[in-house]
């Protein structure tokens, strides 16, 4: 072998490495959600079966997103725990009357208009379908901010290459379209971008 | 080992071919084209409740029905309202993202005089000095609101003149006005009744008039079929939008437009086509024929078409008293399917464009279309809430933008009924603004403000005992217990519409046969109403309009 292929090659490799392994960690930042929340444990203790249950739909049929204070005060008005976290909901969210600033996965940009009354109500999908299984899971996983984007690392999804993603891994606008295209529905830009 | 020159470049090249193989530069343009959309000076929408209010458009005089998404109180998309009985849910590129134009670079944010940042009291002190040399004229771009009474009262009671600047399709009306005695704003067109329209260069699927009307019309009765319900012939030197969708095109020389309709009409009277209402035009079919560079046999064939499904109604693109003349041939004044009268209004105004001989200002409200210049040396008060350039002015006075004051909506210019509407202020004004009406409230405080005159408005409508509201329901006027209660339901952005005029309540009489003038070009329905500026969304939809087609393409 050559003096120059070995040259490339090393080129070739610490591209290689840079790419795949430092620069995803060097884009994102760990960030913590300010309560630690456990869907799992709500679903087993208190019964909660349906994600509609505290993510509801308002009476005109619009999603209210996450769930607010009185939604949460409905079970911890007070402390029926000894968990930390409930204490920390209680004590410094619901009794001052402050909300949870939670940090949304799947938060888009302000010009993405996104009706969960018209997938979920009208094309039948499933909370799972985009969000995966978040609802079972027994914590909330890391949140990662993209530095540059200012974006969780969800609307990327967890796979740098974006190949073998699973239902819920990801939410470019690419993710919607190929949806769309499977299901022949037709929209044109102003039907999400505003 | 020694590293050489070479080896770095080797080395470059061999790392330049494995970036290619990572995400690095895709993910990077991804990460900075968002980023982009997140510079500090982007205005982002507060993080609050997503809220859908309704509303009306106020930049055309067209009124178009919104359903305005607000977040955390600032509006953030616009779409129409589908259950309003006029736009039937319809609108217009430039409203899609009319929203984005609040923020738009070019905002007249501040009060300018020649060009120097001034105040409003500067301002203020100023119009008042000239309203106490000479006389003023001011001129409303959309009459009828309760602004314009404003407006109006103000030109009244201080010896001025009050002036409308009228659109293209206002100004088609206008010689039906000397003919009848009708106000042309109290004119409009039965399109739901007629079986032929005959368009001479109009955009009827393009811009004009209400968005959703005709082309609600024209896609129920006559997209896609071979003989259709509804008869669409468009007169016109190009092949436009409205022309390449219409049941038949005529391909006529530019400005030939009067000696079309003139022969046309010659040819319906000389075969006996329609019974002889009118003058006969001194044009013979022979020279009609050539002008328009058609031949006399199509010419007369196209006579035949015309009045072969009637009712027939001729509609120009601008002021044009041939083709309204033709309209008296055809038996379409006043005729089911014709030119009606909606409204039992007299009021008549002074165009724009009249000379203004000896004013000593010239005060020009925000509804009047940017590219309107007075002829006049007078000082120019201009109330806009955008710059659109090139245009002088002595005063230029920041106005409302998009939703950012209550105004009312009254007839859209080609209406067939009387409407009214309160457009609701839904969105706080970033600095100070004023409307015009507010200025001349604020120079003599005896005049009424617009609320006093939306209640007057509301109270005349509740005693009325007339019309319906459109709303969340349909409501008659006459079950409305108290004005009160009929304005608090306008305010929720409902529309009260008048009932259907008689059929025989206008009469006309024209003894001659209008004399020939030069047709004014015909215009695309992107010049009909001449926009400052544009909104980034609107930018390539606006031009293209192609979401302006029939509701069953319209993917909005």
């Amino acid at each position: 072998m050559s003096r120059n292929s070995i040259v490339f090659g090393f080129g070739l490799a610490v591209a290689l490495f840079s790419g795949w392994v430092l620069f995803p960690r060097a884009l994102y930042v760990n960030q913590h959600q300010p309560i630690e929340f456990r869907h799992k444990i709500h679903a087993e203790k208190s019964g909660i079966t349906d994600c509609a249950q505290c993510h509801v739909f308002r009476d005109d049929g619009e999603f209210a997103g996450l769930p607010s204070n009185d939604t949460c005060a409905g079970c911890h008005s007070d402390r029926i725990g000894t968990s930390p976290a409930e204490a920390k909901l209680v004590e410094s969210y619901i009794k001052p009357g402050h909300e949870v600033p939670w940090l949304v996965y799947s938060r888009q940009p302000a010009n993405v208009w996104f009706s969960h009354s018209i997938h979920v109500k009208r094309a039948g999908l499933n909370c799972t379908d985009c969000h995966g299984n978040l609802g079972e899971s027994d914590q909330m996983h890391l949140y990662q901010v993209n530095r540059i984007s200012g974006y969780s690392r969800d609307i990327w999804g967890h796979s740098m290459s974006r190949l073998g993603r699973v239902p819920g891994d990801g939410m470019k606008m690419g993710d919607c379209e190929d949806c769309h295209r499977r299901h022949g529905v037709e929209v044109g830009c102003l039907g999400c971008h505003q | 080992m020694k590293v050489t020159r070479r080896d770095l470049f080797v080395w470059g090249a061999g790392a330049a071919a494995g970036l290619v193989f990572t995400p690095v530069p895709w993910k990077l343009l991804d990460d900075v084209s968002i980023w982009t959309q997140n510079w500090p000076w982007i205005p982002q929408p507060p993080r609050g409740p997503v809220e859908v209010k309704q509303s009306f458009c106020s930049l055309c005089p067209q009124g178009c029905a919104l359903k305005v998404k607000t977040a955390g109180g600032w509006p953030v998309g616009i779409a129409g309202t589908s259950t309003n009985p006029l736009t039937r849910g319809a609108l217009c590129p430039l409203a899609f993202g009319a929203h984005q134009l609040n923020w738009h670079p070019q905002r007249v944010r501040t009060v300018r005089h020649n060009g120097v940042p001034s105040s409003w009291s500067d301002a203020r002190a100023a119009f008042a000095k000239a309203c106490s040399e000479g006389p003023v004229v001011i001129i409303d771009g959309q009459p009828g609101r309760a602004a314009s009474t404003v407006l109006a009262s103000f030109a009244e009671k201080h010896n001025g003149s009050y002036r409308v600047e009228m659109s293209p399709e206002t100004r088609a009306l206008m010689p039906f006005e000397s003919w009848t005695g009708v106000s042309a704003f109290s004119l409009g067109y039965d399109l739901e009744n007629a079986y032929t329209i005959v368009s001479f260069g109009a955009p009827l699927l393009d811009g004009w008039g209400v968005p959703g009307r005709f082309t609600r019309l024209w896609a129920e009765r006559a997209a896609g079929r071979s003989d259709p319900q509804l008869r669409l012939i468009q007169i016109e030197d190009s092949l436009s939008h409205t022309a390449s969708r219409a049941w038949k095109w005529v391909n006529i020389r530019p400005g030939s437009e009067s000696a079309m309709a003139a022969g046309l009409a010659r040819a319906l009277i000389e075969e006996k086509l329609v019974s002889a209402r009118g003058p006969m035009p001194v044009i013979t079919i022979s020279a009609a024929a050539s002008q328009s560079g058609i031949s006399e046999s199509a010419l007369g064939e196209l006579a035949r078409t015309i009045v072969a499904r009637p009712p027939v109604l001729a509609i120009a693109s601008n002021h044009n008293p041939e083709i309204a003349a033709l309209n008296v041939v055809l038996g379409a004044v006043g005729a089911h399917g014709g030119v009606v009268r909606r409204s039992k209004r007299t009021g008549k105004y002074i165009p724009a464009e009249a000379q203004i001989p000896n004013a000593r200002a010239v005060l020009i409200d925000s509804s009047v279309p940017w590219d309107f210049a007075p002829d006049s040396n007078a000082e120019i008060f201009r109330f806009v809430a955008w710059d659109g350039g090139l245009q002088k002015c002595d005063w230029l006075l920041p106005a409302a933008g998009f939703l950012e004051e209550l105004t009312d909506i009254p007839n859209a210019p080609t209406s067939a009924v009387e409407t009214y509407a309160i457009a609701p202020q839904l969105s706080k004004p970033q600095f100070e603004i004023q409307s015009a009406a507010q200025f001349l409230v604020s120079v003599d405080p005896t005049l009424p403000t617009v609320e006093k005159v939306i209640h007057s408005r509301c109270e005349e409508l509740f005693h009325q005992r007339a019309g319906t509201v459109y709303g969340q329901e349909v409501t008659g006027v006459a079950k409305f217990d108290s004005a009160q209660k009929l304005e608090a339901e306008l305010e929720k952005a409902s529309t009260w519409v008048g009932d259907p005029p008689p059929p025989g309540e206008l009469r006309c009489e024209l003894r001659e046969w209008p004399p020939t003038m030069i047709a004014e070009s015909s215009q695309n329905w992107a010049s009909t109403w001449n926009a400052p500026v544009l909104p980034p969304l609107a930018t390539k939809l606006y031009r293209e309009s192609s979401l302006r087609e029939a509701p069953g393409r319209r993917t909005v």
